[in-house]
């Protein structure tokens, strides 16, 4: 996993508890490195749940629920960092449809050893799309905050349901319905 | 703790910053190791790549050198070896007419004449052969000179029907009025297409008539002469139209068991077509006959205009000089030839002298000695262009008689460099008796430089010659066969040919009167020779018509066009007076 994620997961939680509180969350999480990450790096992924482990314990909030802050989190740096991805975008649907046939397209310029999620969509209306995200990673949360986030930048506002798919491991299909 | 405060880091984080540093540069030294690793390789792809092209080109260039080499040397043998041909060839035909010159028994006349036509048979293809690898050596060049297309058709005819297969033959001319009476083209070229349509449409029918076309179309600047050889004969199907024009293909052909020539006369035809830009093919239907046609761009000569123009061919020669007694040195190194030439030169009662090589006959020339040089050009010591140099180099001009050069060579070959040495004329070798005879008429009687011209059948674009401007010559040409007309003219001048008219008219209106009382008779054998002297002479003068019913009369063939002897010699009769009144005008 690159590291741009942990590096940005820390920031957050510095942001969220202050420095002393992800001092000390780090010293307990027993991480392999000692929480030494760089961008350009990369890292199991066991590392980054290790790390929302260690703070929801510090925070008493769920796991799930910090995935879901990171996603937001996330978008945010995104859209501050890579402006050109949103340029032509007028809305959440569109970006959602381009991670996959744009983003991570350049994501591998640059990262061809990175191990990247599917995101297959289906735009069943101009107000209901369907986004299957296949990855090995346990990282469901960390996506609807993802999706919530992108809803907010467009200013959009709508439903997103989860749902398991019972006969393929690994896959979650959200389903994003948008009100406004 | 002061280390706690806002704008300080803890010792902790510092040391994970230190540590997230050092991985980060430890990655990117990585990084660049790889990427010079990587630059490296494509380097090497990129010079190994660059070697394997260098390698491949080099490969493909000596196979294609060596191709090159193996088609030049393939070409060049063809070349020798159909020149080394026709040098015996040329000997072998010769001492067959020195022969047939003084046999007098008619069993080895017609041995010899056998003889000659297979000589001959074989000199068509040796020289087909040589036409072929010319082409393919690409040094194949095509004249520009005047053509009269009916002319041409009518000598073809002629030669056709005076070889025995063509000779009980109808063939049958149609020349449409819109055909330009002279255009621009290589004649000799269009004459051995033509002349090969009609000998393959001889062979390939056994009855009906050969019908020669010639039409045109397009408008003023963009004349296209088609020019079709139809026959009844045994017809081509699909298949055999596609290889017809192939190199050494031939069809096979039910009214003769056994192949003639070499395969190569159509391939040659269609290079020539070609090679002037046109087009060539044939329709045919099998059992039906064949229509062989070519269509070819031709510029048409404004006879008005040209009148004038060339003054000096219109000049009325000489009449020709008696050459007996003419001194002539001979220069040539093969035995054969020199038994040749001293024999032809004996029997015209020249005077000749013999020079083995082009040394030889430089220490033999002296100004006065001589009226005349035939110099052979491949010779041993010294050849004849620098023994003709030689000769130009040390005596004065007005010194030095006419030059003929002899040659086997391709004849474009040499012809700049004898031009340039200060030969006369070139004479292809192997020479046939009269032509010899003709061009030494023509060089002692003065016709030196229209002489050359038509032997080296000049490659700029001539313009038509002037016409004669007298009454009677003109009209005399009307009767005559164009080609015929301008060469007697070129050679005895308008008078001389006038004179050779009327003693042609009285000497034929005599034998056609002895011919008529003969037929009277019923003596056949005298009716068949005063209807073959009678043959010869109108074949001399270029009265087609003449000729043919001669002929006809000489053959026995008068009924084929349901006339009798009689008619058919009124016909020539009538044909004379028309003669007498265009000379008495």
């Amino acid at each position: 996993m690159k590291g741009v994620v942990f590096v940005e997961l820390l920031k957050m939680a510095e942001d969220a508890f202050g420095e002393n509180a992800v001092d000390s969350v780090i010293d307990k999480a027993d991480l392999e490195n000692g929480g030494a990450f760089t961008t350009v790096g990369n890292y199991p992924c066991s590392e980054l749940v290790k790390i929302v482990v260690a703070f929801s314990e510090h925070s008493g909030l769920s796991p799930e629920v910090l995935q879901i802050k990171f996603g937001h989190w996330m978008m945010g740096f995104f859209i501050e960092h890579y402006p050109e991805f949103f340029k032509d975008k007028t809305s959440a649907f569109a970006l959602l449809e381009s991670v996959d046939q744009e983003i991570h397209v350049e994501v591998r310029k640059l990262y061809p050893d990175a191990e990247l999620p599917r995101f297959d969509t289906m735009r069943h209306s101009d107000s209901h799309l369907t986004m299957v995200y296949s990855s090995p990673r346990p990282l469901d949360s960390f996506c609807q905050g993802l999706i919530e986030a992108c809803l907010l930048h467009f200013g959009e506002e709508g439903e997103i349901a989860r749902t398991l798919d019972p006969t393929t491991e690994n896959t979650i299909t959200f389903d994003v319905t948008t009100t406004a | 703790m002061s280390e706690n405060t806002d704008d300080r880091v803890s010792r902790r984080r510092y040391e994970r910053e230190k540590a997230a540093r050092a991985e980060a540069e430890a990655l990117l030294e990585a990084k660049s190791r790889d990427l010079f690793l990587a630059n490296q390789k494509l380097e090497k792809y990129s010079t190994d790549l660059e070697q394997a092209v260098l390698e491949r080109t080099a490969e493909v260039r000596l196979a294609l050198e060596r191709t090159e080499a193996a088609s030049a040397a393939r070409s060049r043998f063809l070349a020798t070896m159909s020149h080394e041909i026709r040098t015996p060839l040329g000997g072998l035909l010769g001492m067959i007419d020195l022969l047939e010159m003084d046999e007098r028994e008619p069993e080895k006349l017609e041995l010899l004449n056998y003889a000659k036509t297979a000589g001959i048979g074989l000199s068509k293809i040796v020289n087909d052969v040589l036409d072929f690898s010319k082409m393919e050596a690409g040094v194949f060049l095509f004249e520009e000179e005047n053509v009269d297309i009916r002319a041409l058709i009518e000598s073809v005819k002629i030669l056709a029907t005076s070889h025995e297969t063509g000779s009980d033959r109808q063939i049958v001319t149609k020349v449409s009025d819109s055909v330009p009476k002279l255009f621009l083209g290589d004649a000799t070229r269009i004459r051995q297409v033509v002349s090969n349509f009609v000998s393959n449409a001889i062979r390939y029918s056994f009855d009906g008539p050969i019908i020669i076309k010639a039409t045109t179309k397009g408008d003023a600047d963009n004349t296209i002469l088609r020019l079709e050889v139809e026959d009844f004969g045994v017809g081509i199907d699909a298949d055999g139209i596609s290889n017809l024009f192939k190199d050494f293909t031939q069809i096979s052909n039910p009214l003769t068991a056994a192949a003639q020539g070499a395969g190569l006369g159509l391939a040659i035809c269609k290079r020539i077509i070609n090679g002037v830009g046109g087009e060539i093919s044939v329709e045919s239907t099998l059992g039906e006959g064949s229509t062989f046609w070519f269509e070819i761009e031709i510029e048409t000569v404004d006879m008005i205009d040209a009148t004038g123009s060339d003054g000096a061919s219109s000049d009325p020669k000489l009449p020709p000089e008696v050459i007996h007694g003419t001194r002539v040195l001979i220069a040539e190194d093969n035995t054969i030839n020199q038994k040749l030439l001293l024999t032809y030169a004996d029997r015209m009662g020249l005077i000749a002298d013999l020079a083995e090589n082009g040394s030889v006959a430089l220490q033999k020339f002296a100004p006065g000695k001589y009226d005349l040089i035939l110099m052979d050009i491949a010779m041993p010591v010294m050849d004849g262009l620098e023994a003709t140099r030689r000769i130009r180099d040390k005596w004065e001009q007005d010194q030095i008689p006419p030059i003929l050069a002899l040659t086997a060579h391709v004849m474009d070959a040499i012809e700049d460099e004898a031009e340039q040495v200060g030969i006369d004329r070139i004479l292809s070798k192997p020479i046939p008796f009269q032509d010899l005879k003709s061009a030494i008429e023509d060089v002692v009687a003065g016709g030196l430089k229209s002489g050359l011209q038509e032997a080296r059948t000049s490659a700029k674009p001539r313009k038509a010659k002037a016409q004669p401007e007298t009454g009677d010559a003109r009209s005399l040409m009307d009767l005559m066969a164009p080609d015929v007309h301008k060469h007697l003219v070129d050679m005895f001048g308008l008078d001389g040919l006038s004179d050779f008219a009327e003693k042609f008219l009285l000497d034929s209106s005599n034998r056609i009167a002895k011919l008529i009382a003969a037929n009277e008779n019923g003596d056949a054998a005298e009716v068949n020779a005063q209807a073959h002297s009678l043959k010869g002479a109108a074949l001399a003068l270029g009265f087609p018509d003449m000729a043919d019913w001669a002929k006809k009369i000489e053959l026995g063939e008068t009924e084929k066009e349901d006339m009798t002897v009689r008619e058919t010699a009124e016909k020539f009769s009538a044909k004379l007076t028309e003669l007498s009144a265009i000379l008495k005008h």
